[in-house]
């Protein structure tokens, strides 16, 4: 269970750039559905409220907590139960063997190099991606990029994963084998996206617009809503 | 990254050879033994045996690594010419031959460990070696990742500066360093950025 207590981001009021700007005003949400869709403009806080969740931001007012563990004060807990998945995997993947980025997720918990390289294997196995272990990062796809990507987020074992527009760069076959995959998760997963028909295959969808939850609810009627918002130009602050 | 950036720096090439399976610290004696012949003998013999030694051993590590073993001369045979060509008329052309084909052994001989050992086993070897950090309160794992997201910038940086270029092109600014050197500290910078951000968000190197 995630929970948003009064949690927004509004920046310091003496930094000349920012004036005090609010990317996030402070809202209370409770997330508990197995798949849940984030969907706004550019720039409307969708990856503020996606990065509050595993700590990568922290609120400027309120507080948000995972499992009752504060993504601030207790932010290591709080990374062992929440994966996060960038929209560029190249940023996300560090070494140069898909084998080998696995590896680094395993390390903390494996400490043997044979015992981290079987994990590893294993972790590629669960999602078809076993015949990729000894490629070069470079050499892959986007769409198997993606995949190694979100294998090493899962290989750490996490509940709960969140995905900042996760197939905003891939084409249509690989965005779909993405989808397919996400949606194939025990995991909850929490996920941004500019797809509406990706957005409108989750349980709940929140709209944010100018830094507010514009519309939390079924994701279905929530499309509609953010579709009704961009209709009538009402995505602005 | 281009394929031959990939090789010049010495990309690992998977493989079973006896040179892949050979432990690093004997791959890294190898090298510094060669190392120092061709600083201590410095006749045109050690430098073309070391040569020849280096390609033997390319040989042994299978044909995609021996294809790998001329990367290095075709592109930067200028840098060997010159130094060649300099070396001819200050001192002779056999002290010439000697460091030439000395110093290209003993790089080859270090991409050799590059091609044939995959970056976690370079970085366990790292950790290990570090270890005595240990003693003055420094991590070995911090160290070994450092040198890990070095060699991940140099291929990322490449990129950046072969996108900007390409760009640069394309609105008819040609290709001035100088013109390229901003936009490419500040793709740099978000680069490392971003990958701080997945660094944190994958829990590695967490302290508190």
């Amino acid at each position: 269970m995630i929970r948003f207590n009064q949690a927004g981001l509004i920046l310091p009021a003496d930094d000349p750039t920012q004036q005090g700007r609010t990317v996030l005003e402070p809202c209370t949400l409770e997330l508990a559905e197995r798949r849940i869709a984030v969907i706004g403009a550019n720039g409307s806080g969708k990856s503020t409220l996606l990065r509050m969740l595993n700590g990568l931001v922290s609120p400027s007012t309120g507080s948000v907590a995972v499992h009752g563990f504060d993504t601030v004060r207790q932010a290591k807990s709080v990374r062992q139960r929440v994966g996060f998945l960038f929209t560029d995997p190249l940023s996300q993947l560090v070494m140069p063997i898909v084998s080998e980025d696995v590896e680094l997720s395993l390390k903390a918990s494996h400490r043997d190099r044979n015992a981290r390289a079987a994990a590893a294997l294993h972790a590629l196995a669960a999602l078809g991606l076993e015949h990729l272990a000894q490629r070069s990062i470079y050499d892959l796809s986007g769409g198997e990029r993606q995949l190694v990507a979100l294998c090493s987020v899962l290989a750490a074992g996490q509940d709960i994963l969140v995905a900042d527009e996760p197939t905003t760069l891939l084409d249509l076959a690989n965005n779909e084998l993405l989808q397919g995959t996400l949606g194939s998760l025990d995991q909850q997963v929490i996920y941004a996206t500019h797809d509406l028909d990706f957005a409108a295959a989750a349980d709940r969808a929140l709209v944010v617009a100018g830094g507010k939850i514009a519309f939390d609810g079924p994701a279905h009627e929530a499309v509609a809503a953010y579709r009704w918002l961009v209709r009538h130009g009402s995505l602005a602050s | 990254m281009s394929a031959a950036h990939q090789m010049l720096l010495g990309h690992y090439l998977p493989g079973r050879s006896i040179v892949h399976r050979a432990p690093l610290a004997a791959k890294y004696l190898v090298v510094l033994a060669m190392g120092t012949a061709v600083l201590v003998w410095r006749i045109p013999a050690v430098g073309l045996g070391t040569l020849a030694l280096g390609l033997g051993l390319f040989a042994l590590a299978g044909p995609r690594v021996l294809r790998a073993w001329a990367a290095p001369l075709r592109q930067l045979w200028w840098i060997f010419a010159i130094l060649g060509i300099h070396q001819s008329i200050i001192n002779s052309p056999l002290f010439a031959l000697t460091l030439v084909s000395g110093m290209l052994a003993v790089i080859q001989c270090g991409r050799l460990v590059l091609l044939t050992t995959t970056q976690a086993a370079l970085l366990d070897g790292l950790e290990r070696a570090a270890a005595p950090v240990r003693l003055l309160g420094g991590n070995p794992a911090t160290i070994a990742l450092a040198v890990a997201l070095m060699l991940r910038s140099i291929p990322a940086i490449a990129t950046s500066v072969q996108e900007l270029s390409d760009a640069a092109k394309a609105r008819g600014i040609g290709r001035n360093p100088a013109t390229l050197a901003a936009p490419v500290v500040i793709n740099t910078v978000a680069y490392a950025q971003r990958t701080a951000d997945a660094l944190a968000a994958r829990g590695i190197m967490e302290r508190n």
